[in-house]
């Protein structure tokens, strides 16, 4: 049974005055927001301050005691749930892929049950797989638990688009990932987002991913949305101490200037190195073997830089050597001064360098996960 | 005389043919197996069912279930006598026994595996816009597959274990084999007769074993 | 006719049988469970041979114990003692082996030696365990006892069997019966102790 296609694009979401308590709580209190469409949306706050309740309010995963929410002007209480939450999309940082399904059937479910025959399913189910950079010959029909948490995260994002749906809500998506991939998938999120082209509803407690990704960002607090704005408005119009307390980082930073690097050094793991001599099929199956995404290439005693494993899957010739295609990082010394060190990352648009020990890798330094580990 | 005397050992192949052949073992088996499936088969359908009632009915779960455990304490041959009056002798009361036996596990496992699925498949099926009934059928039933196949795997060797019973009241199987076996003091018969049982057994039991562990391998449980 | 005394004599034969098969099987499987924590290869193939083992049907291992040991009390003991005692030693040592790791550890920090941890942290640990493993032992020998008349243990298959032979549905129902109550009794008296013996915090 095909059900009706409730809004081909998103021109408004509108909340008015939300209210819903759990006994005497409130789990959001008269909350009002307008969403124009197009826009990413990025809700922060403590936990427990209200945002992943009012995510899941707007399809109808949980029903307000009072106050309306409207999109292009429609109440959604008066839409079938099933239909409204087939045109939206939704992510979750658990992912929750069905692990009885293989990956093209987990994608592939809706639209089945849309009525879709197979060879469209097919044909869809693969070219969301390109789109989030896997190898759909090599992934469709791999089950769930065969993949790394990266891989997981990437199915669940072209589940959530089988629909094609105008809006996409995604809770904490990439809360649970180590950093080096969290990096990546933000890296890449930040550049699909463009292709996309879809009213976006995001939720984190990452203000570094909130910068990096949001048009607008909401803060949340207590139940209550406390301020709604771009970066550059929050930052310098920040409403209230709690506010400037999220978003002003400044003050956070002022002993940055005495950390060195080897205090927020993310250690090196052994099956990360490759040997550049490797070529790029051997590289790959061993990088999909140990659910990697990155790998560092070293010509038997010195890293030379990394290789990324979707720059690989794109690779032509596949015979090469992995030595050829290295990305030259920045390394520095484990004594070396954070500051320092992140000036010159940040003039050469580098989003990670190697960590050396006595002449030898040792770690990873990530910029980005370095200022949440000082914020946090 | 000299034969039945000779023991263990002297087991020889021939001495097998000759106690298959006179015992008919070969129709004592088809007998077996028989009652077997149609017990399995029947318990299976009912329990799967009312797993499948309760869960919709949650209040009278437990109770139910009690009942159910109730009936699994108690002993196999008295069960089966007292339901001779009402079903006569033979396969009647032995198929019957073992569905009675065999509606707690797969019942209770049926039950246990939809409502113990892990919520956040619940909720993201939901969220995707999948209804209550694609919800039971695409997601809480497949993903209780491997505690169904559990509670049968325990169906079966429970019932295997009624059926050869069933020899003591005229069912046939190959509980009359053994029960011919002991009555003439036969001690061939009992051997072949006894080991060919418990092979059988442990056979299918190895093999519901084998289904649960692909099973489980497949969705990833370990 | 049967007379009260005959279905109480019989009762007592059989209570007699279950009994002292229980606390046999438990004598025997209590330090062999043990010895499975200490020698994990041991530990292995019992929880293995018992899992083959709970597959054979009851009757086809009173059957098989004839032709070694013949009719009687005796043959009829140890034919039970073979379904029994696997059940046991597999649970005991299930519940003795599986114990948070961590709270291993911290007994060992805190410089307990071996007999200590497994008075004061295995054993406890493994009450409930055990104790499922005992109450479905209990379960089968109250079922097998019936079972051995066949083989000659008397007792009240003995009654069950005469009346089957001889169509006296009396005679079937006076064996019947006790044995049905013996068996519900048993399970309520379990289900009792099994309260008492959980720890609170568990549910």
């Amino acid at each position: 049974m095909a059900s009706k296609r409730l809004f081909d694009r998103i021109d408004s979401i509108q909340l008015r005055g939300v209210t819903k308590k759990y006994d005497d709580r409130f789990a959001i209190n008269d909350v009002s927001i307008d969403i124009e469409g197009g826009e990413l949306v990025i809700f922060i706050g403590p936990s427990g301050s209200g945002k992943t309740t009012t995510l899941r309010m707007i399809n109808r995963l949980i029903e307000p005691d009072s106050g309306t929410i409207l999109i292009n002007d429609q109440n959604i209480m008066e839409l079938e749930p099933v239909a409204l939450r087939r045109n939206i999309g939704y992510v979750i940082q658990s992912i929750g892929l069905f692990p009885h399904m293989t990956i093209a059937e987990n994608i592939g479910l809706v639209a089945k049950l849309e009525g879709w025959n197979e060879k469209k399913i097919k044909d869809r189910v693969e070219y969301l797989l390109d789109f989030v950079s896997l190898p759909s010959d090599m992934f469709m029909d791999r089950y769930p638990h065969q993949l790394s948490g990266g891989q997981q995260q990437r199915v669940g994002l072209a589940r959530a688009l089988v629909m094609d749906p105008p809006l996409l809500l995604m809770d904490e998506p990439f809360g649970a990932l180590d950093p080096i991939l969290r990096k990546q998938l933000q890296e890449e999120f930040y550049q699909i987002r463009e292709k996309l082209g879809k009213t976006i509803i995001f939720v984190t407690h990452d203000i570094e991913e909130a910068f990096k990704l949001g048009d607008r960002i909401a803060i949340m607090d207590d139940a209550k949305l406390v301020q709604i704005g771009t970066a550059e408005e929050l930052i310098f119009h920040p409403a209230n101490e709690m506010v400037a307390s999220i978003v002003d980082t400044s003050k956070k930073f002022k002993h940055l200037d005495t950390l060195k690097i080897k205090d927020l050094i993310s250690p090196l793991e052994c099956m990360y190195v490759h040997d550049g001599s490797l070529d790029i099929e051997s590289a790959i199956s061993s990088m999909i073997g140990k659910n990697i995404e990155i790998a560092v290439v070293s010509n038997g005693s010195f890293p030379l830089g990394i290789v990324k494993l979707i720059d690989l899957l794109r690779m032509d010739d596949k015979e090469s050597k992995i030595i050829d295609h290295v990305v030259k990082i920045p390394s520095f010394s484990r004594n070396k001064l954070l500051s320092s060190s992140l000036k010159i990352m940040q003039k050469d648009g580098h989003s990670m360098a190697f960590v050396m020990t006595d002449g030898k890798l040792s770690g990873f330094l990530f910029p980005n996960d370095a200022f949440s580990q000082v914020i946090g | 005389m000299d034969k039945e005397h000779k023991g263990v050992d002297s087991l020889l192949l021939s001495d097998l043919v000759e106690v298959w052949e006179t015992n008919s073992l070969t129709l004592r088996t088809i007998e077996h197996l028989t009652m077997f499936s149609i017990a399995i088969v029947l318990a299976s359908i009912i329990g799967i069912f009312l797993g499948l009632f309760l869960y919709s009915r949650p209040k009278i779960a437990h109770p139910t279930l009690n009942l159910l455990n109730l009936v699994e304490t108690i002993p196999d041959i008295p069960l089966l006598v007292l339901l001779l009056p009402i079903f006569g002798l033979g396969s009647g009361p032995t198929i019957v026994a073992s569905v009675l036996y065999s509606l707690l596990p797969i019942t209770r496992n049926t039950y246990t595996g939809l409502k113990e699925v892990d919520l956040k498949y619940v909720d993201i099926a939901r969220a995707m816009g999948l209804s209550e009934k694609d919800i039971l059928f695409k997601v809480r039933i497949p993903l209780s597959l491997p505690m169904i196949v559990g509670g049968l795997r325990i169906a079966l060797v429970f019932t295997m274990g009624v059926v050869t019973l069933g020899g003591l009241i005229a069912a046939g199987g190959l509980g009359a084999a053994l029960i011919a076996g002991i009555q003439l003091y036969k001690i061939n018969t009992i051997l072949v007769a006894g080991l060919w049982t418990g092979l059988l057994a442990v056979i299918f039991d190895g093999l519901a074993g084998i289904v649960e562990k692909r099973l489980q391998r497949r969705y990833g449980i370990w | 006719m049967v007379t009260l005394e005959t279905i109480l004599s019989h009762t007592a034969d059989h209570l007699v049988l279950v009994l002292m098969t229980l606390i046999i099987s438990i004598c025997i499987s209590m330090p062999l469970a043990f010895g499975s924590l200490y020698n994990k290869r041991f530990g292995y193939v019992v929880t293995k041979f018992a899992n083959l083992a709970q597959a054979v049907p009851s009757f086809a291992v009173v059957a098989i114990v004839v032709p070694l040991m013949g009719i009687g009390f005796y043959p009829a003991v140890v034919a039970i003692l073979l379904r029994a005692l696997l059940p046991i030693i597999k649970n005991t040592y299930i519940g003795l082996s599986t114990v948070d790791p961590s709270m291993l550890d911290y007994a060992d920090g805190i410089g307990l030696n071996e007999w200590q941890i497994l008075r004061y942290v295995r054993l406890p640990n493994a009450y409930p365990a055990i104790f499922a493993g005992i109450k479905f032992a209990f379960i089968l020998i109250n079922s097998i006892a019936i079972l051995t008349a066949y083989i000659g243990s008397g007792g009240l298959g003995e009654l069950i069997f005469q009346g089957l032979v001889a169509f006296n549905n009396e005679k079937i129902l006076a064996g019947a019966i006790p044995a049905i109550l013996i068996a519900i009794a048993f399970d309520i008296i379990f289900t009792r102790i099994e309260k008492k013996l959980t720890p609170h915090y568990r549910k």
